[in-house]
């Protein structure tokens, strides 16, 4: 049983019910917000005596409290066939971790979890629920998927389906996408908190050999590859990464938070670093 | 004849395992290491290289395999060349009296004799020039075919070092020359033909006999050179006889007479000494130098062995980049090792005191 993790929206949250996050609304229990005059919120048991005694023009003044909203949570996971990658980590064992912890960590504060996979195409497998169960739901669907196919453009599509109030959208790729599919991604989303994570592997960052030959097999049929490692071969391919990750790093903060990297095994307290850290 | 014409498999049903060799271009026995995508890799010219010549390699090495199974061999030839030299036909005397030395007596301590004397001058004669091809008949009594016409000179001087051998008694000139000239045989007409006659003396040569020389020489119309060996005393081939003049009297006289009326180039040597004999075959050698063309064979040649020395080669660039083969997933046993010490309890409290 990993950690929770804990998150907030950035900006207020607008769920349908009452939560755990701060929200614009306002209602009669929580922290308190501010003092308005007694015909905007006509609440006789939120009089607050001293302001109304204070106030020269004898109007009466009643207290507002923040309403804590509750959010619908929703993990985009990138299906296709390069997130069977094993390198350092399992990536998709690493995806349905994060996925099953993130679900745990919001039904249990009474916000909804819902997970689409988008291979081709979006597709629903756990629609977003408060219920207790959604956890192992969330588990037990990401096992039965086979992630499969070359192309990842439902990630794109899932904006479609995720209309509606403020949600917080955990997309979760490997984020080596074509540019519209990643553009048109963000751009689609734009009206929720979107977290990008960004799986990757250490076999592909400091891991990379220096020498030796390597034949590498794309996992979306694109082919194979004989590859001489070198020292300057590795210098420039970790340059090129490095280029990309920069690249999706701009990309994102235009929308929004970074993306968080998720690589080789997955620490709770980390995500949860990131998602407060990144909040504000 | 072509390299591909004359190129040949001694057992050409392995060759139904030639398309194997194709097997490369869709397996490998490199580890393939799967990745998320493919365009993470830079391009690389020198990988790229690397690949083609590791892809070739795998190639070649069942191909050749195959094909040194099925026993590749070059087809033996003969290929027709043009060289400096001339046919030549030795015609040498066996008789008896060769054995002796030019003294006319039988040889004893340094002396040599006729036969030892020209069978050494002869045989650097042939060794001089590659191109000859030579025919070497002998005569006695009957004359005696010992080597046809032929460019193996080591066979030739085989031949020439058995002429000391001790002679049988007469001497049939006629059927001798015959012999010596069906040696030229048909074929390079251009080519120039010299019979060298080695003799120390004369027959007569029968006057029925002489009308088919004479039509033999016409037609192959070599140039006639007769060393004759000249033992002392003996009557020169100028020399009339004090009696009669006839061919029984001086039968050397009169064939030498006989060659200059047969209308080819005709020169006769005498030697009186083994220099003298050296010396005239020096001249024929300078005298003898025209364009020839000759039959070069070339034996049949077994290409199994570099067929299979490819293969090895092929097999042995496999071999390196096998060796050279390194993986992603090796880094991984590696990264879990590096990871567990900081998971391990025993070290936190040192990382907390740091």
């Amino acid at each position: 049983m990993s950690t929770d993790i804990l998150y907030r929206l950035r900006g207020p949250a607008a769920g349908p019910a009452p939560g755990a996050h701060r929200a614009r609304d306002t209602g009669g229990l929580g922290v308190f917000r501010d003092q308005v005059p007694f015909w905007r919120h006509p609440d006789a048991r939120r009089i607050d005596l001293r302001a109304t005694l204070r106030d020269p023009f004898e109007g009466t003044v009643v207290r507002r409290f923040e309403q804590r909203r509750a959010l619908e949570v929703w993990a985009l996971v990138d299906a296709s066939a390069s997130m069977r990658f094993r390198g350092r980590g399992e990536t998709w064992a690493l995806v349905t971790e994060l996925c099953t912890a993130l679900a745990r960590s919001a039904t249990r504060i009474g916000d909804a979890f819902g997970v689409m996979a988008c291979g081709a195409r979006a597709e629903t497998v756990v629609p977003a629920s408060r219920r207790r169960g959604t956890a192992e739901a969330v588990a037990d669907a990401l096992a039965a998927i086979e992630p499969r196919g070359a192309s990842a453009a439902g990630l794109a599509e899932a904006g479609a389906s995720l209309a509606g109030r403020r949600k917080l959208v955990v997309a979760i790729s490997d984020f080596r996408l074509p540019g519209p599919v990643l553009a048109a991604l963000f751009e689609r989303l734009q009206g929720h908190d979107v977290v990008p994570v960004a799986v990757e592997d250490g076999a592909f960052d400091e891991g990379l050999p220096a020498f030796g030959l390597i034949e590498l097999e794309d996992l979306e049929g694109g082919g194979r590859r004989r590859v001489l490692m070198r020292p300057s071969l590795r210098a420039r391919w970790l340059s090129r990464e490095a280029d990309r990750r920069e690249a999706l790093r701009r990309l994102a903060l235009r929308y929004g938070r970074p993306p968080y990297r998720l690589a080789d095994r997955f620490d709770g307290d980390d995500f949860s670093r990131h998602l407060l850290g990144t909040a504000a | 004849m072509s390299l591909l014409s004359r190129f040949g498999v001694t057992a050409p049903g392995w060759l139904w395992l030639l398309p194997l060799a194709l097997l490369p271009l869709a397996a490998t026995a490199q580890r393939r290491v799967p990745v998320p995508a493919l365009a993470m890799v830079p391009a690389d010219g020198l990988s790229r290289l690397v690949d083609a010549v590791l892809t070739l390699a795998s190639v070649a090495g069942i191909g050749f395999l195959v094909l040194a199974l099925a026993g590749p061999r070059l087809a033996g030839e003969s290929v027709v060349r043009t060289g400096e030299g001339a046919q030549v036909s030795l015609l040498i005397d066996r008789s008896g009296s060769m054995n002796e030395t030019f003294a006319g007596r039988q040889p004893s301590g340094a002396e040599e004799s006729k036969a030892a004397a020209s069978r050494r001058i002869l045989e650097g004669f042939v060794g001089r020039r590659a191109h000859d091809l030579v025919a070497v008949s002998a005569f006695s009594t009957s004359p005696m075919a010992v080597l046809p016409m032929t460019d193996r000179h080591d066979a030739v001087r085989a031949a020439i070092r058995a002429i000391d051998r001790p002679g049988l008694e007469a001497t049939n000139v006629a059927r001798g020359l015959g012999l010596a000239l069906s040696q030229f045989g048909p074929g390079a007409p251009q080519a120039s033909r010299v019979l060298l006659l080695v003799s120390d003396g004369a027959a007569v040569i029968d006057r029925r006999v002489q009308p088919l020389l004479r039509e033999e020489f016409a037609k192959i119309h070599p140039t006639l050179y007769w060393l004759f060996l000249r033992t002392a005393g003996s009557p020169g081939l100028a020399d009339r006889p004090a009696g009669e003049d006839t061919p029984q009297a001086a039968p050397e006289r009169h064939l030498d007479l006989f060659f200059k009326s047969l209308g080819v180039p005709y020169r006769a040597f005498e030697a009186e000494s083994p220099e003298a004999v050296e010396q005239a075959v020096r001249e024929i050698d300078r005298l003898e130098r025209k364009p020839i063309t000759y039959v070069e064979r070339r034996p049949q040649h077994d290409l199994a062995g570099l067929a299979y020395g490819l293969a090895a080669f092929a097999l042995g660039l496999l071999l390196a980049g096998k060796l050279a083969e390194t993986d992603l997933a090796g880094w991984k046993a590696e990264a879990r090792r590096s990871v567990r010490p900081s998971e391990d309890p025993a070290s936190q409290p040192t990382r907390r005191a740091a």
